[in-house]
């Protein structure tokens, strides 16, 4: 499953949706609109801030054609306002961050690029990036227009060193014709824990479907181990915090499903992972995100499928998992205000307006959730509302690694849940104390 | 040629002249040939000299290369090696602290532990099944340079186009899973699919599990390569062994045929043949195979990268890929240091083992020839 992760920034968010631009400017023509802008004749909340004359920068970033066109659509739309700074868009397909980490070792670096928690890891706490606060300050950008939780990831000592450009969480994925085989009723905003394991088994048992798919994964664990009131580690990332009864109620929650045969992995319906199982109409549910749409629309456009919220916990308490990208800008730069003008454009509510337009990726800004239109989209965003951001600081990956291997461990059978989570807490202990 | 010898040969006193005339035109003579010897030793060392000169410009391209890339970049991995460094900032120097840690690291021994067994019995099987294919072929049938083609297909094919098509024959509900199934079908045998790029159930686990014992996953080093290795452990012995049958068959081509011809003449039988003269002939080619293979192996590292990445439950780690994964910060803060104190370990496992497959493969081969 870990592998998904590694491609779901190349799936990335794609959203079908259809927006109203923000500011009720949609009737506008883009030329028209983009011109009354840089003249500043039109009510917006951008503000231009000075750059170095000549300016010319390098933006790189991952993805497929898809993600490419939405950024050198976003290249013509800043050179609208700042015509003077050229953007040379070079963009790095497959292990992105590797090239990104040799280049700046190699002072190659572009001028601004992608950060995620493991780049941020790298580079911001190194002091490689730039701190964008003084340039968000000039262009009247706080900190609070954003998504507050999506700015954890990119915070350090105080400082900003990379602004959110896109996030995903996770929903309740469905095929109707699955539920309605088996006498189930569909899920709704009341569904919780029970509720799911009482579908699952009843689907599992009554038709040719599995009942819900999910691998030993520790970011589809997530939302269970946050409603059981659970974290991976302590606020501050010092002590791990799996062997606690939250995380093994989770934990043992999962393996009751399996055990009463509602729950299954990927492998044993024959995908190499659980998008593809809805796809190939082999399970009836599982937790997936906003990049199924796009999945969904370009591999199985015959399979009808829903998406509901992540269920509710015993408590009544919904919480949801949250993946977040920025982009940063190199403190080796020699452009850094057109660099911080770009990165401001670009992740400011006019771009990302545009770019939700094309479903390709949620807001990062709080008042634009709602340009999300498509009902089932708009069931997998709700997490963002009650989601945490799946950060645990400089260790996030060897922490994500010790959980997914524990819930191995209890899915092969191989230990019990107190002991695989014991062993966990030990192991990721080792690893926060620097061992 | 030196400066005493000329000294030593400096023309006699006018006054003995004519008493030694002979004497002198001889030793003229020969002071004159010692000269002209000196000159032409003088000339010749300057030529020596200039050849050297010319010898060492030609290789200078090379030279500096392996002075920059090779030998200054051993230098400089060791060097950081003794340095904690997050290839961005200057290094903090920390002693032995990395080499250290590396003993201590579980992750480090597992992964040792799992490339032992991936290179024994890769490097065992490969060997043997290249020199069984490269005697079958070497025998004169017709149709054997097809198959000597269709054998060597698997070394031309890219390691990717490879994995891939390993990856779908593994699935649990792929082609080998059903072909098993079915087979075991027709003697009435339950088979129950294998997940086997995701099983990490030992093979000694499974052994004792056959006679109702339990070993845990926590004493992994009594479990043996786990289902998931050993089905990588096959892939790699599909992909290897024709290249090194390759270098089998040119070698046997080299055997001279009245060695066959004398023993088959003695009665020795097609047997005997192999092993009393084949197998001794291929000594020095066993030798080479076998030490490719086996610094091969223990590199291993994309199979693992494209395939498991070190799992399921860390069975398939292997030092490479750690290496990888902490020089390159993929899994948390960037630590070069402790990569490089990890490579130097394994750099040294490897020429460890190497010479000792020399002093015990080597031994002996040139009573052959």
């Amino acid at each position: 499953m870990k592998k998904i992760f590694v491609l779901l920034p190349t799936l990335a968010f794609v959203l079908s949706v259809s927006v109203a631009f923000a500011g009720g400017k949609q009737e506008q023509k883009p030329s028209a609109e983009t011109t009354t802008v840089s003249k500043g004749a039109q009510p917006t909340s951008f503000t231009k801030i000075p750059v170095e004359s000549k300016a010319t920068i390098v933006f790189s970033g991952w993805g497929d054609q898809t993600e490419q066109k939405i950024y050198r659509d976003s290249i013509v739309r800043f050179n609208k306002i700042y015509p003077e700074v050229k953007v040379d868009y070079q963009p790095i397909p497959a292990d992105f961050q590797t090239k990104i980490k040799a280049m700046v070792a190699g002072g190659t670096a572009p001028d601004v690029f992608y950060v995620d928690d493991q780049l941020m890891t790298a580079l911001g706490m190194t002091g490689q990036l730039l701190p964008l606060d003084d340039y968000m300050k000039a262009a009247n950008v706080s900190r609070k227009d954003f998504i507050v939780e999506l700015l954890k990831i990119f915070t350090y000592k105080g400082k900003t060193y990379g602004l959110p450009k896109d996030w995903g969480t996770l929903g309740l994925v469905y095929l109707p014709e699955t539920l309605e085989a088996a006498g189930v009723p569909e899920p709704n905003d009341n569904w919780n824990w029970d509720d799911l394991f009482n579908a699952a088994k009843k689907i599992a048992s009554n038709t040719k479907f599995a009942g819900f798919v999910q691998n030993a994964d520790w970011a589809r664990f997530a939302p269970w181990a946050f409603e059981a009131g659970g974290s991976y580690t302590n606020s501050d990332y010092t002590k791990a915090t799996l062997d606690t009864p939250e995380i093994k109620k989770a934990a043992s929650y999962i393996l009751n499903m399996k055990k009463a045969g509602a729950l299954v992995t990927s492998s044993d319906v024959g995908a190499s992972w659980a998008g593809e199982a809805i796809g190939k109409k082999v399970v009836a549910m599982t937790y997936e995100g906003g990049w199924m749409v796009n999945f969904m629309r370009q591999n199985y456009p015959d399979v009808k499928w829903k998406a509901a919220k992540v269920v509710k916990g015993l408590n009544g308490k919904r919480s949801d998992v949250i993946f977040t990208n920025a982009i940063g800008i190199i403190s080796s730069t020699k452009y850094p205000k057109a660099s911080a003008a770009f990165t401001i454009f670009v992740t400011s509510r006019e771009n990302q307006a545009e770019i939700v337009k094309t479903g390709f990726a949620y807001s990062t800004h709080p008042d634009q959730i709602d340009l999300v239109q498509d009902p089932n989209d708009k069931q997998i965003a709700a997490g963002g509302l009650v989601g945490r951001v799946a950060y645990w600081g400089p260790n996030t990956g060897k922490i994500n690694d010790q959980v997914s291997k524990a819930l191995e461990r209890i899915y092969l059978g191989a230990q019990t849940v107190d002991e695989s989570f014991a062993e966990a807490n030990k192991k990721v202990n080792e690893i926060l104390s620097g061992q | 040629m030196t400066e005493e010898d000329t000294g030593g040969h400096k023309a006699p006193p006018v006054s003995s002249m004519k008493m030694v005339s002979k004497t002198v035109s001889n030793e003229q003579m020969k002071q004159n040939n010692e000269n002209k010897i000196l000159t032409k030793n003088r000339s010749l060392s300057q030529m020596k000299k200039r050849e050297e000169l010319a010898a060492y410009l030609f290789l200078s391209p090379y030279l500096i290369s392996a002075l920059v890339f090779t030998i200054g970049l051993l230098a400089f991995a060791f060097y950081i090696s003794l340095n904690r460094w997050n290839i961005f900032t200057l290094p903090k120097f920390a002693g032995f602290t990395n080499y250290i840690k590396t003993f201590k690291s579980p992750d480090f021994l597992r992964s040792l532990l799992n490339v032992f067994w991936y290179s024994l019995v890769v490097v065992s099987f490969q060997t043997a099944i290249a020199i069984l294919l490269a005697v079958i072929l070497n025998k004169p049938v017709p149709g054997s340079s097809l198959f000597r083609t269709l054998f060597y297909a698997p070394s031309v094919t890219s390691s990717v186009v490879i994995s891939m098509i390993f990856w779908w024959l593994y699935l649990k509900t792929g082609f080998l899973n059903l072909a098993i199934g079915k087979l075991l079908g027709v003697l009435h045998v339950a088979w129950k699919n294998i997940d086997w790029l995701n099983d990490p159930r030992g093979l000694f686990q499974l052994i004792a599990g056959l006679f109702g014992k339990k070993i845990p996953y926590s004493k992994w080093y009594f479990t043996g390569p786990s289902i998931t290795w050993m089905a990588i452990m096959f892939q790699a012995i599909y992909t290897t062994s024709p290249t090194f049958m390759i270098m089998f068959l040119a070698a046997l081509q080299n055997i001279p045929p009245s060695l066959y011809e004398s023993a088959s003449i003695d009665g020795a039988s097609p047997w005997k043949q192999f092993t009393r003269i084949t197998l001794p002939l291929l000594r020095p080619i066993i030798m080479m195979v076998v030490v490719l293979g086996t610094i091969g192996t223990l590199q291993l590292f994309d199979y693992v990268k494209i395939m498991t990445s070190g799992g399921p439950l860390g069975t398939t780690l292997v030092p490479v890929y750690l290496i990888y994964r902490e020089t390159l910060g993929t899994e948390g803060p960037i630590r070069a240091g402790y990569g490089a104190a990890m490579a130097f370990i394994l750099a040294a496992i490897i020429f460890i083992f190497t010479y000792l497959q020399r002093r015990f493969i080597e031994r002996g081969t040139e009573h052959y020839f």
